[in-house]
């Protein structure tokens, strides 16, 4: 927890909040300090003015009548308490002969001669405010009179100083409040920022540990934190489907490699108890080594398939004559239709032409042939036709007089390794019709499954027709 | 025979090996392709079978090496890949035969033989003999004993790579590519359907038949 609540403090939002607040602070202050600067200098340079002004009026007096005329003039201002100025007047015995005062200030002049010091009221003979005492600011300066006098002249400032010094309170307040709301800011606006983050964080992390639930909540406002959200989701979407995909492939692998392997296993297993029959033996192995090369089969039906859904096998398309593969497969199969009992038959359009792959094509329509011969019962008929469609497609079909897939089977039947209930008895990797759609997608055709010519009556079932439709090829030019 | 094996898998290489030499033939082995080049100019093979992706060198190069020193031992390629393109990339670099891993070892076997047997100097023949049962090339016909057999092209065909092939096993895959040029292994039995066919025209009428199953591995035409 204590990591969390602390986070905030590193990232570049706070950061960035953080640098602004002290730049914007340090410029009020800059500003306000200029205007301080600028205000109390004048207030001392007023002070100053006025006390040279009164040491103007104080020399003219000595002028006139030396010493006894400047005690006159200070006895006389200084008299009630009611003086603007603060005035001393010693004699070179150190002696107080008039004044307000009480001694002269004890501090060191500055470079224009001038005190600044304290004073306390009340003043030295009868001042203003009586009984009051306080520590008061004053500014003046002393004259060496002739003959050894000495006379401080000085004015009290005590008002304007503390104005200037409320000033500089006050700037020095403002800019730390400006600096303190602006990490405020920046805690709040981290703040959110890293609660967001973390959803988007925390949603990865359970992931990541193996839950593929969980999205990034949107909040549509269409910010960058938002757009990132939605490439996440759709990243976790994909992801998804991605291994949904591989772990039913994978299932349906485990499921069908386990029934011969099983089968494979128990017939050794047969072999190794068969005590000195040899020709049993032997024919325990040979059905083994018959259901190895099943196993082989499915293995590199299931490597040409993922190659062929994956893009990567760059069939060698080129212009060839769909009779010429049509004719071929016919007599290839013909034979083995006779065997099972089928009436075989076909019907080739010539001169037509497409472009393909010709190992690919004869593939995919062995596929549809071989599995009419195996669904379809005794006494059936398959029949081949390639033609040209009424909207100028070549369609290869293979129809047969068997049970038929039902119609809400059809779009199931081409997934992988999906067997239809009455099928899983008879050889076959469940991979054929995924191979069929396969290649024909490679080809930019169709895969049409459809209800055959057959009659629901003497144990034949609708029949099916399947169809491989492929765009003509273009004329040469 | 003498037969090289080029393959990094050793356990591949060594299951191969034990079924060559239990088969009578002398088998040495070659790690990768480099080993496999030196080896095979080194000494005079029969047949070298080589895998495709090996480390160092692949099998692909290391024929197209030996090619160019006009070195012509025939070649079979192992490979796991299995698609046309492969196929026909791993021919035109100079292999003879090219088989797709996983294969049954009658299968690999068989085509060495049929490979090792090519190198004979081919002389062009125009009768093929096996027993009483003969072959003219030139007038496409064929005798047994003192009568002529009608065969359809296709089964005329099959008979004629029986024939060339006589003595040896023959593999339903090897027929399918070599006779059908099917890169792919049909569901139903197909070929023993058409052997069959064959089987009935040429041996069924006669008291010694010429063609016979080898289980497990596929077919031999043997007088």
């Amino acid at each position: 927890m204590a990591r969390r609540s602390t986070a905030f403090l590193r990232t570049t939002a706070f950061r960035q909040t953080l640098l602004s607040a002290a730049l914007f602070a340090l410029s009020s202050f800059v500003t306000l300090g200029f205007v301080y600067a600028a205000s109390a200098g004048m207030m001392l340079r007023r002070a100053d003015a006025a006390i040279n002004e009164e040491v103007e009026v104080l020399d003219q007096r000595f002028q006139a009548g030396g010493i006894a005329t400047v005690n006159r003039y200070i006895l006389q201002r200084t008299v009630g308490g009611g003086a603007d100025y603060l005035y001393l007047l010693i004699n070179p015995n150190g002696r107080t002969m008039s004044g307000n005062l009480t001694g002269l200030p004890n501090v060191q002049p500055d470079a224009e001669g001038r005190l600044q010091f304290t004073y306390r009221r009340p003043l030295a003979s009868g001042g203003v405010g009586e009984g009051e005492k306080d520590d008061r600011t004053a500014r003046g300066q002393i004259i060496n009179l002739p003959s050894g006098y000495y006379l401080f002249v000085g004015l009290d400032v005590h008002e304007e100083t503390r104005l200037v010094s409320r000033m500089l309170n006050t700037i020095l307040a403002a800019s730390a409040l400006a600096l303190a709301l602006g990490v405020a800011a920046g805690i709040f606006v981290s703040r959110r920022f890293v609660r967001r983050l973390d959803r988007i964080n925390n949603v990865a992390r359970r992931v990541r540990a193996g839950d593929l639930q969980p999205r990034a909540p949107r909040t549509y406002s269409g910010d960058e934190l938002d757009e990132l959200s939605e490439n996440f989701n759709n990243m976790l979407d994909r992801v998804e489907a991605l291994m949904l995909r591989m772990r039913h492939t994978g299932d349906s692998i485990a499921h069908d490699l386990r029934t011969p392997l099983t089968r494979m296993r128990n017939r050794l297993d047969e072999a190794l108890r068969e005590d000195g029959d040899l020709e049993a033996r032997e024919q325990a192995l040979e059905r083994a080594v018959a259901d190895t090369d099943e196993l082989l089969g499915i293995f590199n039906a299931i490597l040409s398939l993922s190659r062929l859904e994956a893009g990567e096998s760059r069939a060698s398309i080129v212009r060839l004559d769909p009779a010429d593969i049509a004719g071929d497969l016919a007599e290839l199969y013909e034979p083995v239709c006779e065997d099972e009992g089928l009436a075989f038959d076909s019907e080739i359009q010539s001169g037509l032409c497409m472009l393909g792959d010709r190992g690919l094509v004869s593939q995919a329509l062995a596929n549809i042939l071989d599995n009419a011969v195996k669904y379809t019962p005794e006494g059936g008929a398959v029949t081949l036709r390639l033609r040209e469609t009424g909207d100028g497609m070549i369609e290869f079909s293979v129809t047969d007089t068997g049970p038929g897939v039902p119609d809400a089977d059809r779009d199931r039947v081409v997934q992988r390794f999906v067997r239809l209930d009455n099928s899983r008895t008879l050889p076959g990797s469940g991979l054929g019709l995924s191979l069929v759609q396969a290649i024909t997608d490679v080809h930019n055709g169709r895969f049409e499954l459809a209800e055959g010519p057959g009659v629901v009556a003497d144990g034949h079932g609708p029949g099916l027709r399947a169809a491989l439709v492929f765009p003509k090829a273009p004329a040469e030019t | 025979m003498r037969i090289l094996i080029v393959e990094d898998d050793r356990e591949a290489a060594s299951y191969i090996r034990k079924g060559l030499r239990e088969s009578g033939h002398v088998a040495d082995h070659a790690a990768d392709g480099e080993e496999g080049l030196e080896m095979a100019r080194a000494a005079d093979y029969d047949v070298l079978v080589v895998d495709r992706m090996m480390p160092r060198m692949d099998g692909l190069t290391m024929v197209n090496s030996l090619r160019k020193d006009e070195d012509r031992t025939p070649v079979l390629i192992l490979s796991a890949l299995g698609e046309v393109d492969d196929r026909v990339e791993g021919l035109k670099a100079g292999g003879d035969d090219y088989l797709v891993k996983p294969y049954a070892f009658a299968e690999l076997l068989a085509r060495v033989e049929a490979l090792a047997r090519r190198r004979d100097p081919e002389t062009v023949r125009t009768k093929l003999v096996v027993g009483d049962l003969e072959m003219d090339l030139l007038a496409r016909t064929v005798m047994r004993g003192e009568e002529e057999i009608l065969l359809q092209p296709r089964e005329f065909r099959l008979l004629e790579f029986l024939m060339k092939h006589s003595g040896q096993v023959v593999t339903r895959t090897m027929l399918l590519e070599k006779v059908w040029d099917y890169h792919f292994d049909p569901q139903t039995n197909v070929i023993d359907v058409h052997i069959s066919r064959l089987r009935s025209k040429i041996d069924k009428p006669y008291p010694r038949a010429l063609l016979h199953t080898v289980r497990g591995a596929g077919y031999r035409l043997q007088a």
